[in-house]
């Protein structure tokens, strides 16, 4: 029981350090996209008429 | 003494404030429809997802409770992030309820119960949702200034100080951006908040040393501190709970589905859940390696938590008892006369020992310049939580509860405005709660507890309106009505001086699964007794 659990912290250190530089970089990239899909889309909230 | 170094460790946090704030607020301009300030336009991808989702599910009443479970039930206590990722891997690999969810372009829960249930169904499904969720999250502003009181070595007096400073920052930028402002910010926090707990996760590693980290949990909690089987705070009723009450969690919480609604597509809602899985073992397993670092380098002292006049105030047989007592559990070897020597006051205290043991610690464990980045990662937690949160509930109540008020279309010049109206009132109840209310026993289960309001019941109407065509809105208000009495019964026992004893014999893991199978038997039984000929008409 006591291997289990040191093997699934080192998985967790392992995967957890792995996805924060993958999201870190990825994920930059997907907000730039966002923005410039919702600017081409909507006009700004100043632009909003009732 | 804590380590906390104004300069260096106040520039850091300034200096993480200064951003988010910046970023949160400049999302404002991008905010053209009421679906932008929602779900963002419906227009996030893959990564931004998984990075919005673990910033969100983790905060640091997280942080705060996992390292209690550590503290107080050794490796057993990072069970709930076991089954919460098996949940979320079955849920992201099948497809299972989120799929149909996300194709039905609903912004929220009861709008799509309304196609299947009808109107009453979605604007009771709304209060249903609203309540939990903020019994649920009235707690979290409270922790999270405990924590950073702790930490940096305030009074604990200036904890109303801090809370609201805490839900400011949060307010503003969530008021003006909407979601959009929730992901970018998210999506920072992220970044923060897993540098400073991979950093310190690996530095308790080194320094305290696995080894010390096994032996502490040998001594404090014998066999059951490795196998929750064995564990007598456990067992199966905690497992099976937590099991159902996770998948229901990655089915209806409002503030984890709006990921799947705010996705790209639903294929998209799947990878985030498949692939943010395993997250949640790490929420649970690192800051529960926290609290047992804490019990192995302070050590189990309950006493220490209160004043030399409050110690003097209980007899000294009481306190032998108290030292005495399991890690987490200072009241336990006491009579009910016993107690009752002890004031109220200090048993709250007392209370407090396994819950502030962890920043205590880390308070004189982390040096300057390391203190500052561990804050601005739990501020970073607590920043994407609660504002997720906020915008999830305040989505609910706009989209749903207030739904027969609007006869006609608003503009979303309107809509927008009351939703920011909205959240910032949520704000101020967040404030309010957290001043006044104070938990009794498990901050875990407090939250499994308040979240059961709704989650017996919306994932039962779920599973329901996505798989069974009997299923009908009496079935639906059956589901809802049963699936909240059982957990706001349990609370109202617990709070009762007079019933609070049968409370603590039934359980909160047993009033937990009680409150799905209470659910589960108002929808087959309400569906089943509407008659034919009113289905067909």
């Amino acid at each position: 029981m006591m291997t289990l659990w040191l093997i699934l912290t080192l998985a967790a250190l392992l995967w957890y350090s792995s996805v924060t530089i993958y999201v870190s970089y990825k994920g930059a990239s997907d907000i730039r996209e966002m923005l410039a899909r919702l600017k081409q889309r909507s006009p700004t909230s100043d632009d909003v008429k009732e | 003494m804590t380590h906390f170094h104004w300069l260096l460790d106040g520039g850091i946090i300034g200096l993480y404030l200064l951003v988010t704030m910046a970023a949160g607020i400049a999302m404002r301009r991008y905010v053209g429809s009421l679906e932008d300030y929602l779900v963002a336009g419906r227009e996030m991808n893959l990564h931004l997802g998984i990075a919005s989702l673990a910033a969100t599910e983790f905060g640091i009443i997280t942080c705060m409770y996992t390292a209690q479970a550590g503290y107080t039930q050794g490796f057993s206590g990072a069970m709930p992030g076991i089954c919460q990722a098996l949940a979320m891997a079955l849920i992201g690999i099948t497809g299972f309820c989120i799929k149909p969810l996300r194709q039905a372009g609903a912004m929220t829960l009861p709008e799509m119960f309304e196609k299947r249930f009808g109107r009453n169904v979605r604007w009771l499904s709304g209060v249903v949702i609203v309540m939990g969720g903020l019994l649920n999250m009235g707690v979290f502003l409270q922790i999270g200034g405990k924590f950073l009181c702790t930490v940096a070595g305030f009074d604990l007096s200036n904890l109303t100080l801090i809370m609201a400073a805490l839900l400011l920052m949060v307010v503003v930028y969530t008021v003006l951006g909407g979601m959009l402002s929730v992901l970018v910010t998210d999506f920072l926090q992220f970044v923060v908040m897993s540098a400073g707990l991979l950093v310190v996760s690996m530095l308790v590693l080194k320094n305290v040393g696995w080894d010390t980290l096994v032996k502490t949990v040998q001594t404090h909690h014998g066999v059951g501190g490795f196998n929750p089987l064995a564990n007598p705070s456990l067992g199966w009723a905690f497992l099976i709970n937590q099991f159902i009450a996770n998948a229901a969690a990655a089915l209806t919480w409002q503030a984890v589905i709006v990921r799947i609604l705010s996705a790209k597509d639903s294929q998209t809602s799947q990878r985030i859940y498949t692939r943010t899985s395993f997250f949640f073992v790490c929420r649970f397993l690192l800051p529960g390696i926290w609290g047992i670092a804490a019990l192995a380098t302070l050590g189990w002292a309950p006493l220490k938590q209160i004043s030399d006049a409050e110690r003097a105030a209980i007899p000294a047989s009481v306190q032998e008892k108290i030292a005495a007592s399991p890690a987490g559990a200072p009241l336990a070897g006491l009579s009910a006369a016993e107690t009752a020597q002890v004031p109220p006051d200090t048993q709250a205290k007392l209370a407090d020992a396994s819950l502030l043991a962890m920043p205590r610690f880390l308070s004189v464990f982390l040096p300057a310049g390391l203190m500052g980045l561990l804050i601005a990662a739990m501020l970073a937690a607590d920043m994407s939580t609660n504002s997720s949160y906020m915008l999830s509930w305040g989505s609910v109540i706009y989209n749903d509860i207030l739904a027969p008020f609007r006869r006609r279309a608003w503009t979303d010049r309107r809509a927008i405005l009351w939703n920011r109206c909205i959240v910032a009132l949520i704000g101020l109840y967040l404030l309010v709660f957290g001043l006044f209310y104070h938990i009794e026993g498990n901050v875990w289960s407090y939250l499994l507890l308040t979240g059961s309001i709704y989650l017996s019941s919306m994932s039962v109407l779920l599973i329901a309106c996505c798989y069974w065509k009997r299923a009908n809105n009496w079935g639906a208000i059956g589901g809802i009505l049963l699936g909240a009495a059982v957990p706001v019964a349990h609370l109202t026992l617990e709070k009762l001086p007079s019933t609070s004893a049968l409370a603590a014999s039934i359980g909160k893991d047993v009033a937990g699964i009680a409150a799905f199978v209470g659910a589960a038997i108002g929808m087959v039984v309400g569906s089943l007794l509407k008659p034919q000929s009113r289905i067909s008409s």
